[in-house]
């Protein structure tokens, strides 16, 4: 268990209850999202590491502002804050350490949201 | 809605999650108002590919389509693509920026919506898709009549022509 921002107690990452009301609850294409987001979240996380290492502003934004989008359809909301303030720093091209910071309760709670959706997986096969 | 004629839509976002969940999303809501077909591709090059052949009615567009490979064309620049090979495709941008430059430079070049990816995205895309289908729809609808009432003053010159001709030449056809 994790807190947000607040300090509010957070038992899941995820809220799939928007992602199954916007698919009509048919199993297959929610399935078919959380396939993707499980091959994507990697990808960009990956991405965002790299060019945090290469201290490359332009991917550390354009990678996180895309990653909004991914996060926000699996119901990440707690992330969008954290991105949000990643990408306002890339595009200011500053502040290094804070945004090294930022992507490390990005990493943590992007692998929490990896396991839910595997462990939920189950439900929609 | 027409339910006979299929309504081709494209999607272009290189956020793979987001457009698999927008072409579900667009696939149940208009499951039963008209029959379409939506088609999702990561970068515009790929998009203009199929275009060409396919020619849809409608697109929808990520502004930063070259965020995660720089190369790529960018959202503004797919949309003079697509206006180029075929005026009539409407298209709609997509942003995470509320930005009214975006929106006027969007609509500079021609396109038909302009949204931004916020919580109730979907729905507002939704009832883009659904104003701009039933324009499409009566604008194929006006170029019937005015085919059909062009045909019809065609056929009445003609009969008033040959009436004409006949009174002129052979008056005694007539009686």
């Amino acid at each position: 268990m994790i807190t947000d921002r607040s300090g509010k107690v957070i038992e899941n990452v995820c809220d799939l209850k928007y992602l199954t009301e916007m698919m009509g609850g048919k199993k297959h294409l929610i399935k078919g999202i959380m396939d993707s987001f499980l091959v994507q979240i990697p990808e960009e996380l990956k991405a965002i590491n790299d060019a945090i290492l290469q201290v490359n502003y332009s991917v550390i934004k354009n990678f996180t502002h895309t990653m909004k989008s991914s996060v926000s359809i699996l119901g990440v909301s707690m992330l969008i804050p954290v991105l949000k303030e990643m990408e306002e720093l890339a595009a200011s091209a500053m502040n290094i350490e804070k945004i090294k910071e930022l992507n490390q309760e990005l990493t943590l709670i992007c692998h929490l949201a990896i396991e839910e959706v595997l462990r939920d997986k189950e439900k929609f096969i | 809605m027409d339910k006979k004629n299929k309504v081709g839509i494209f999607i272009v976002d290189d956020n793979k999650v987001f457009s698999l969940a927008l072409k579900s999303e667009i696939e149940v809501a208009f499951k039963d108002v008209c029959r379409i077909e939506v088609q999702a591709f990561e970068t515009g090059e790929a998009c203009m590919k199929k275009f060409k052949e396919e020619k849809p009615q409608i697109a929808i567009l990520d502004y930063h389509l070259n965020s995660k490979n720089v190369n790529a064309a960018d959202g503004i620049q797919v949309l003079d693509m697509i206006k180029k090979a075929n005026k009539d495709t409407n298209v709609i941008i997509l942003t995470s920026d509320d930005n009214i430059d975006i929106a006027l430079k969007s609509f500079h070049h021609a396109a038909s919506d302009y949204v931004v990816k916020t919580e109730t995205k979907f729905k507002k895309i939704n009832y883009s898709l659904f104003n701009l289908i039933k324009v499409s729809e009566a604008r194929d609808e006006a170029k019937t009549y005015k085919s059909v009432s062009l045909v019809l003053s065609v056929l009445i010159a003609l009969v008033i022509g040959a009436v004409i001709a006949i009174t002129i030449i052979k008056p005694s056809l007539l009686k």
